[in-house]
Order: structure tokens, then C-alpha cells, then sequence
């Protein structure tokens, strides 16, 4: 024994059942002590072959499939598909439109991005506090999409060529209201947490990625940018007019958990400058181009991708100019960002596996599908 | 007590002590001597239950825990059983007990059982020490303040068997995480109560009591730093929520909790209220100065002072629970023996060191509130000094990204984008 | 002390807690069994101070042994690997039985050869303050060894359990 007190490893399920993995997505932790020294992923827990699915639907049915893979922010899927088809089909939105998609995309970061910080926090155990503040927020967007599209979760509102409806005359002051208790509820946020010694101890320097790691892990979103690289597709490519809109890229110091708040905090900041100018500007017109309900794309493929809340969305899209896509393919955000996670626990304790998890903010309907 | 208006008549409600007492006299007239010493052990016990453990149990457990923390978390909590939602914990018992207590097949049933048998135990003998009213104590023994700390030991063993014996993993964790908690937080936790035992000069409660009572000062006025690393300790002993590493619920689901079920977890749940009503109490006795309030006693029975010193404390800990994330157990671990032990033999020291002056002073009685202004400024610098010390710089923690317009590749810290 | 009719249900109880479960730490196969028990069997004999009329040694009884110690020994138990095993290794059980045996004969041998003095009047320096005093005058040499010998046993704990990891560490410091 020479001395020293040796203990034996043993393997911890965290997951496909516990509070922290945020669905059912499942670490095989072998851990020392409290020290994790291997961690495997297990997924798969919630796949429903969605891209397979889709390749016997036309192109306007599968909009609500996308609904249904990243089910926190199921406006930028629409968003990110509708794109796909449009680069593919060769279709171009209104100026309305795509003013009306800029703001429920950036309504959708917002939304996402209150779950994301909410549920980060309570990983951290403050128990439920910031998870409900931001859920009061979350609510009065998710108000707006009712009104606008029906649903509130599963909106199923961008439409190839546009969007589905016009918006309705009372969008606009809840949007105003919405762009008016923003910034104080961030503020909020960032009082209750960003200052707090033990929200601070807890998350930095826990789960550091490097700007090496992170570029060769192609990880993309706040998980790049908490790394200090400037990287944000709606600057770097910009899609449905971002270039008119001003607004800044946060990137953070160290890629710690503490950075990827932070930077995900400023991020609604950003959106909420981006809704100001875009309904401030929003022009007249049609809101959607009229487009065949079968429709049949020429023989090509076509790659679009967005900036969503978790990273870069893209849809790959292959044509046989038959009604249904010949190949559809999603790159999910979270599943990417996920690949960095063994390299992110291992050598820390199980508690900060847990606050890594959840400052990747994963979502795990997108990373099964 | 002023004599103003101080009767010892049986219907003088400001001492609920004079009731029992004039119960107990008459009936020491028809029975036995054994009967009435049992009674009396049960009028205290059904005394102190109806006036606090059951109204504590109401109203802080409803209204504390439940609706007080939803309301910091912008929801109404529990308002539909009975007026304004009151009755929800006799529901909660209910529907706990008519559920299923499932045990794993590989768990250590015997053990198992027990439990949490041992875990209501001492929640149950704390309170026999401490005083509501002058006269209202059940056992006032002269080392009650030991009897408190030594009962509030077992709990400990309790949770470690609960851990233990389910034979799950997260459980195990729970119990290796609460064993090793309580042995480093027991040392400062004792050394901050010894500051408050060589300021008062006696380990009875009562007698801490009557000494705030006769200096007309609380003790934590004299010893700040002692009531902050207490209330920090105690949180820890009792899984409060800043540091509930045991049962913490986003990484090992609920510790040793996991597997139990039904009435056997009901019982962990409702006496982790009980708990930390008694350390309330208990802060309440040592620190505030128990059921006295300057002189307002007289006027206003003492143990309806004592209730609301006792609420007022736990509010602190549900206000902590509401607010704060939740530390890693190896900082805790350091925060106690790096931060709250050296601040409590610091504090001890100091103590030590006025007692040994007023002693000189023969107890002069204005002597205490200099010393009481010199701890206040005293505890604010080492607390601020300990902690630059150990390497605490808040200023190195930038709270907002840097921002930059033009997508890129990597910036270093420190370059102007 | 011993009179009445209360105090004397209590010893006989607590004789049969203590004793059972001090049979309990023997004969339980499980180590963390005989930890439970043998916790048991230090809160009987904190009863029997309380008995006594010795609080405060009851009290500290209760807080060293049952709050740090038998806290330490669990935490020693579940470090030990395979601890929960069927202890049934019974290499030793001849050389213990005769030890126990040996013990025991030179107790009752002691115990019936002393003369033993009742006192009717209650002990008087049980209280706190006069066990305080004596520590800190009469006794104050043997407290000061202890607590010295009690600190180099700290040290001496940290220094073996170091890794040679955290050695290497230390020197680049």
C-alpha cells in the first residue's frame, strides 16, 4: 500500500433517468472518489429516425419534423430548413418575410436562451429560482408565438418561401413589451448570479476549453464563442438580411462554464438590440413568395445553415427532383458541442461534470432526432 | 423580569410555565409520585408540540419553505388544501402514507428500517433543552448546551445508515459526502460556540439567557463572527440548500434519499424542517438572546418572542435556499478547514482575550458594548484580511464578455478587437 | 443514586443496550453492522453517566464518540475496500476466545477483590466549571502533554497519508 490510501473506481450512470441531463441522454462515469476519470456518452435514447422520415414527405411536410428536433428553439429549425429548400429550390423571401423570420429567430434565442441560462443555474443547485425567473420571461415570448403562429413550443411557422401568416395587429406592443422587460430581467439574472462567489467558484475554470480544442472539436455557438473565438454565422455568412441589423459578437476569456453564461447572457442582450431594429424597420409588403405546395427542386444539393441558440444549424438537402428530399440531413449543434464533453470532465469531480453538461446546453431531441 | 404586572397565577399567559406547574401541584395531591413525574414530561412535550412543532409545521412548512420561496421564484406555491392552502402538509402526510415504501431487493433491509426511526429521534430530544419562557424549559440540565450539540450528532449516523444500507450508488455517494462533511464541519461549529460559552461563562442555555438578559446585549452583538460561521456550519450539518451536498438533487438525484420512498422518506423530509427549526431555536437561545427582547418581555409573553426570533432565523435559511447555488463538496470541505477554522480560534482568541479583561474590570457592565463595537469592526477586517490572505480577488472576475463587431478567428485576452 | 424505581429500570436497560450491542460489534459478519453496533454501545454507556450524575462526561461521551468518532471509523470503513464482505476468515477466533477468556478472569478478579466504598452524598465537582478548573490547574501538565501528543499525531497523520504526487508538488512550489 506504501502509505498511500487507494480507493476503488466505480462506474456512476449519471443518466438516461436523472434531473441533470436534461432528457434522456445518459454519462457512463467511471469515477474515483468524487473524480471522474472516464466518462462515456450513451444517446440514442430518444431517436426517431427523423431523417430517414423525411424522405418520404414532401418538402412543406417535413417543416413540423423540425419543429421536433431541437423542441426549444423550433422556430430556428423551421428557419434553418426553409433556407435549405429555398437555396435548393432557388426561391427568394420578401423583404417582410424575412424581417418577420429575423425577429422570431432572435424571439427564439431569446426563449432558448432563458431555458438554457435557467437550467445551467439549477445544475449549479440554486435551486429552481433562476429556472423560474426566466421561465416568467420565456412565457411572454412563447405568448407571442401563440399568437402569431398557434402553438407555443412546436411553432411550425416559417413556410418555404416566407412564413405562414401575416402577423396579427397586437404582435407588436407584446414584442415592444417583451424588448421593454428584457434588459432589467437580464440585469437580474446577472445580479443573481454573475456577481455570486459561489455561482463563480462553481463554474470557473470547470470545464475548460481551449480555443484548439474547440475549433478541432468543430464545436460552433456560445461553446465557441466562451472560448474567445469571434464566430457567428449571422456575421460570417449572413442569412435573411442580418447584415442591415447592428449588433456586437460576445466571446469569452477563458472557455470555462463561466464564459459560456456570460457570453449566452450578453447574447439576449444582442438579440434584443436586433428585435428593436428589425421592428423598427419592418417593411410592408408580402410576407411570403407563392410556392407550388409539391414542391419539386432541380436535381442538386444544397447546404444552409444558421446561427440557432446552440450553434451552427445546418440542413443538408439532396434533390432527385422528385417531391420529397433524396437525402436529408441535419447537423445539430448540440450533438457536435457534446463531443467535447469527455475531454471537459474527465479530471474534475462529478459535480462539475454535471455544471459542464449543463453549460453546453444540450437539447437531447435534436441530438437523436 | 420587571415585577410590573408579573404574577406567577396560573392564567398569567405571558409563562405558560405557571399553568403546568399549578396543573402539576394538583395533581401531585392525587397521585403518585412516578405519574406525576411522567406527566410532567408529557405536558412539556404536548405543551411545546402544540405551540410550536405543530404551528412550526403549518406555517413555516407551508408558508416558509413552500410559499415563501415560491414566492421568490415568481410562482403562488400551494393554496388550494384548506384556507389559503394551510393544510397541505397534513395532505402531503396522507398521500404518504398510503404510498408504497418500496425496498430495493439488495438493500440492508434491517437497517434500512431503522433509519429513519433514528433520524426523528433526536429531532424530537432537542427541544427538551431549549427555554420558550423563563420557566418553560423541559429539562433544564446544566450542560444543555453540550446536550444539544451531542444529540445533534446522531442525525449524522442516521443519514450515513440511509446512505448506506440502499445499496445504490448515488446513495453511497450521499453518505460518503455527509460523513465527510460532518468531520469538518463539527470542528468549527464547536470552536465558534465555545467563543459564545467564554463570553456568557456558562454552557446552560438558560443561563446564556439570563445573561443577555442581565447585560441587556444580545451575544452575537459581541460575537458577530461567531452567529455567521455557526449559521454557515449548521447549514452544512443539516443539508441545507447553499451546500446540501448530500442529497444534492442536480448531481446524485437526492444522496441517501434515492431508494426511500412513501412515510420512510416523509419522515427525512419532514424532520429536515425540524432540524433546522431547532438550530433556529437554538441560534435563537445562544445568539438573540432567547425569549427576551430588552425589557419587552414583561409586556409580551417570552415564548411568543422566542417563536419569532426562531422564524425570523429560519427565514435566513429559507432565504438561502431561494437564493444561492450550491458549492462543490472539496470546496466546502476547504472552506471549512481554510476559512471557518482559522476564523474561529481567531474569534476564540479575541473572546478569550476581553474575558480575561473584564475579568479585570470586575464584569464592569458598560465594558461589554465596547467590546461589542471593537468585535463588530474586528470581525469585518479578519474576515476581509483572512480572505485576501487566502488569494480571494473579486476584481479579476470580468462579469461581461468582451464584444466584437467583425466575425474572426481567436482573440487573445487582452487584444482590442 | 441508585434508588428508586426509576433509575433502576434504566440501568437494567441500559446494561441490556450495552451489552447486547456490545455482543453486536462481536458476532456481526458485517464491518458496518458492528460499526452501528458498537455507536450503540457508546450511547449506552453515555446513558450510564447521565446515570451517574456525570453530564457533562456524558455529553462529551455522546459528541467524541458517537459525533467524531464512530463518524471516523465509518469513514475508515467505507475506504476499506471489500468492507462490507462476510467477514468469516476465523484464523483468529482461537487466540481471541482465549484473550477474552484470560480478560476476563483478571476483571472479575479485581472487581471481587476490591473493597468497594459507596458514597450516599452526591459527587460534588461533576459540575463544568470545577472539571474545567482542575484541567487547567491540578492536571494542567498531563492536558498540555495530551493535547501536544494529539497535534503531532495531526501532523503525523497528514505526512502518511500524503501521495508522493502531492510531494512532488509541494517541492516545486
Amino acid at each position: 500500500m506504501s502509505g498511500v490510501i487507494k480507493s476503488e473506481p466505480f462506474v456512476i450512470n449519471i443518466g438516461p433517468q436523472h434531473p441533470s441531463t436534461h432528457g434522456v441522454f445518459r454519462i457512463k462515469a467511471t469515477v474515483d472518489g468524487e473524480k471522474v476519470i472516464d466518462a462515456e456518452m450513451v444517446m440514442g435514447y430518444l431517436h426517431r429516425s427523423m431523417e430517414k422520415l423525411a424522405e418520404e414527405r414532401t418538402y412543406t411536410q417535413n417543416i413540423p419534423f423540425t419543429d421536433r428536433t431541437d423542441y426549444l428553439s423550433s422556430m430556428s429549425n423551421n428557419l434553418g430548413y426553409c433556407l435549405a429548400v429555398e437555396k435548393l429550390a432557388g426561391i427568394e423571401v420578401p423583404p417582410r418575410g424575412n424581417a418577420i423570420r429575423v425577429i422570431m429567430a432572435e424571439l427564439q434565442r431569446l426563449a432558448s436562451h432563458c431555458m438554457a441560462v435557467g437550467a445551467f443555474a439549477n445544475d449549479t443547485g440554486a435551486w429552481q429560482t433562476p429556472v423560474m425567473w426566466a421561465f416568467r420571461e420565456r412565457e411572454k415570448i412563447l405568448d407571442i408565438f401563440e399568437v402569431t403562429s398557434g402553438a407555443r413550443l412546436t411553432c411550425n411557422y416559417m413556410r418555404i418561401g416566407g412564413v405562414a401568416f401575416d402577423l396579427r395587429p397586437e404582435f407588436e406592443p407584446m414584442v415592444r413589451r417583451v424588448l421593454r422587460d428584457f434588459p432589467p430581467f437580464i440585469d437580474e439574472m446577472e445580479g443573481l448570479l454573475s456577481g455570486n462567489e459561489i455561482f463563480i467558484a462553481r463554474t470557473k475554470g470547470v470545464g475548460v476549453l481551449t480555443p484548439e480544442m474547440a475549433t478541432n472539436a468543430s464545436l460552433s455557438g456560445p461553446m465557441l464563442r466562451g472560448s474567445g473565438i469571434a464566430w457567428d454565422i449571422r456575421k460570417a455568412d449572413p442569412y435573411c438580411g442580418y447584415e442591415q441589423y447592428d449588433f456586437d459578437i460576445p466571446i469569452g476569456y477563458n472557455g470555462d462554464s463561466y464564459d459560456r453564461f456570460i457570453v449566452r447572457l450578453e447574447e439576449m442582450r444582442q438579440s434584443v438590440r436586433i428585435i428593436q431594429q428589425a421592428l423598427d424597420g419592418l417593411p410592408g409588403g408580402p410576407f411570403r413568395t407563392e410556392v407550388p405546395l409539391a414542391l419539386r427542386p432541380p436535381k442538386g444539393e444544397a447546404y444552409a445553415r444558421i446561427e440557432s441558440p446552440r450553434g451552427e444549424l445546418g440542413y443538408y438537402l439532396v434533390s432527385d427532383e422528385g417531391p420529397s428530399p433524396y437525402r436529408f440531413h441535419i447537423r445539430p449543434p448540440s450533438f457536435i458541442n457534446l463531443s467535447a464533453l469527455k475531454e471537459m470532465t474527465v479530471g474534475g469531480t462529478v459535480a462539475d461534470a454535471i455544471v459542464v453538461l449543463g453549460s453546453i446546453d444540450i437539447v437531447v431531441g435534436e441530438i437523436d432526432r | 423580569m420587571t415585577p410590573f404586572l408579573t404574577s406567577d397565577r396560573w392564567y398569567d399567559i405571558r409563562d405558560l410555565g405557571n399553568l403546568s406547574s399549578a396543573i402539576l401541584e394538583a395533581l401531585d395531591k392525587v397521585l403518585p409520585f412516578e405519574v406525576v413525574y411522567i406527566l410532567a414530561a408529557v405536558i412539556g412535550f404536548v405543551a411545546s408540540f402544540l405551540l410550536f412543532v405543530l404551528p412550526s409545521q403549518l406555517f413555516v412548512g407551508v408558508y416558509g419553505e413552500r410559499r415563501l420561496i415560491g414566492r421568490m421564484q415568481s410562482r403562488l406555491g400551494p393554496n388550494r388544501v384548506g384556507p389559503f392552502g394551510l393544510l397541505q402538509p397534513i395532505a402531503d402526510a396522507i398521500k404518504l402514507i398510503q404510498k408504497e415504501a418500496l425496498t430495493p431487493t439488495q438493500a440492508d433491509r434491517a437497517v434500512m428500517y431503522v433509519a429513519p426511526i433514528l433520524f426523528v429521534m433526536p429531532a424530537v430530544l432537542l427541544w427538551a433543552v431549549i427555554p420558550f419562557g423563563e420557566h418553560m424549559v423541559i429539562a433544564d440540565i446544566p450542560v444543555s448546551l453540550m446536550y444539544f450539540l451531542a444529540v445533534s450528532s446522531l442525525p449524522v449516523i442516521a443519514t450515513f445508515m440511509a446512505g448506506w444500507s440502499a445499496n445504490n450508488k448515488y446513495s453511497l455517494f450521499g453518505a460518503m459526502r455527509i460523513v465527510s462533511m460532518v468531520i469538518s464541519y463539527e470542528s468549527p461549529l464547536v470552536l465558534t460556540l465555545l467563543g459564545a460559552v467564554v463570553l456568557t461563562g456558562t454552557i446552560s442555555l438558560s443561563g446564556m439567557v439570563a445573561w443577555a438578559d442581565e447585560f441587556n446585549i444580545w451575544v452575537v452583538f459581541v460575537q458577530p463572527l461567531a452567529l455567521v460561521i455557526y449559521f454557515i456550519c449548521v447549514s452544512a450539518e443539516l443539508n441545507r440548500t447553499p451546500v446540501d451536498i448530500a442529497e444534492a438533487e442536480s448531481e446524485i438525484v437526492a444522496g441517501y434519499l434515492t431508494e426511500y420512498s412513501g412515510m420512510k422518506w416523509g419522515l427525512f423530509y419532514g424532520m429536515d424542517i425540524g432540524y433546522a427549526l431547532a438550530a433556529s431555536g437554538f441560534i435563537t437561545t445562544v445568539f438573540l438572546g432567547g425569549w427576551t427582547f430588552f425589557g419587552l418581555e414583561a409586556w409580551i409573553p417570552g415564548w411568543l418572542i422566542f417563536i419569532a426570533k426562531t422564524y425570523l432565523i429560519y427565514f435566513l435559511f429559507i432565504w438561502t435556499r431561494g437564493t444561492l447555488p450550491r458549492l462543490r463538496a472539496d470546496q466546502l470541505m476547504a472552506f471549512a478547514w481554510k476559512f471557518l477554522l482559522p476564523l474561529g480560534v481567531f474569534n476564540l482568541l479575541i473572546v478569550s482575550t476581553e474575558r480575561m479583561l473584564w475579568f479585570e474590570q470586575d464584569y464592569a457592565k458598560g465594558l461589554v458594548y465596547v467590546f461589542a463595537a471593537v468585535n463588530i469592526a474586528l470581525s469585518a477586517v479578519l474576515v476581509y484580511v483572512w480572505a485576501r490572505f487566502n488569494g480571494y480577488r473579486p476584481e479579476r472576475t470580468p462579469t461581461r464578455p468582451r464584444l466584437v463587431k467583425q466575425a474572426g478567428g481567436y482573440i487573445p485576452v487582452g487584444e482590442r478587437s | 443514586m441508585m434508588d428508586g424505581f426509576g433509575p433502576s429500570l434504566a440501568f437494567w436497560v441500559l446494561a441490556a443496550i450495552t451489552l447486547v450491542a456490545a455482543g453486536g460489534v462481536m458476532v456481526s459478519r458485517n464491518l458496518l453492522h458492528a460499526v452501528l453496533f458498537l455507536i450503540l454501545t457508546f450511547v449506552g454507556v453515555a446513558g450510564f453517566f447521565v446515570l451517574l450524575s456525570a453530564d457533562f462526561i456524558a455529553m462529551a461521551q455522546v459528541i467524541i464518540y458517537v459525533g467524531a468518532i464512530a463518524v471516523l471509523v465509518l469513514f475508515a470503513v467505507l475506504l476499506t475496500p471489500r468492507s462490507s464482505r462476510d467477514n468469516s476468515e476465523t484464523r483468529w477466533a482461537a487466540p481471541g476466545i482465549l484473550l477474552a477468556v484470560c480478560l476476563a478472569a483478571i476483571f472479575l478478579f479485581v472487581v471481587h477483590d476490591t473493597a468497594w466504598r459507596t458514597v450516599d452524598a452526591a459527587p460534588a465537582n461533576l459540575s463544568a466549571a470545577s472539571l474545567g478548573r482542575a484541567l487547567l490547574s491540578t492536571w494542567v501538565v498531563p492536558f498540555e502533554i495530551a493535547s501536544v501528543l494529539l497535534t503531532a499525531a495531526l501532523v503525523g497523520a497528514i505526512m502518511l497519508t500524503r501521495s508522493p504526487e502531492e510531494e512532488a508538488e509541494d517541492a516545486l512550489a
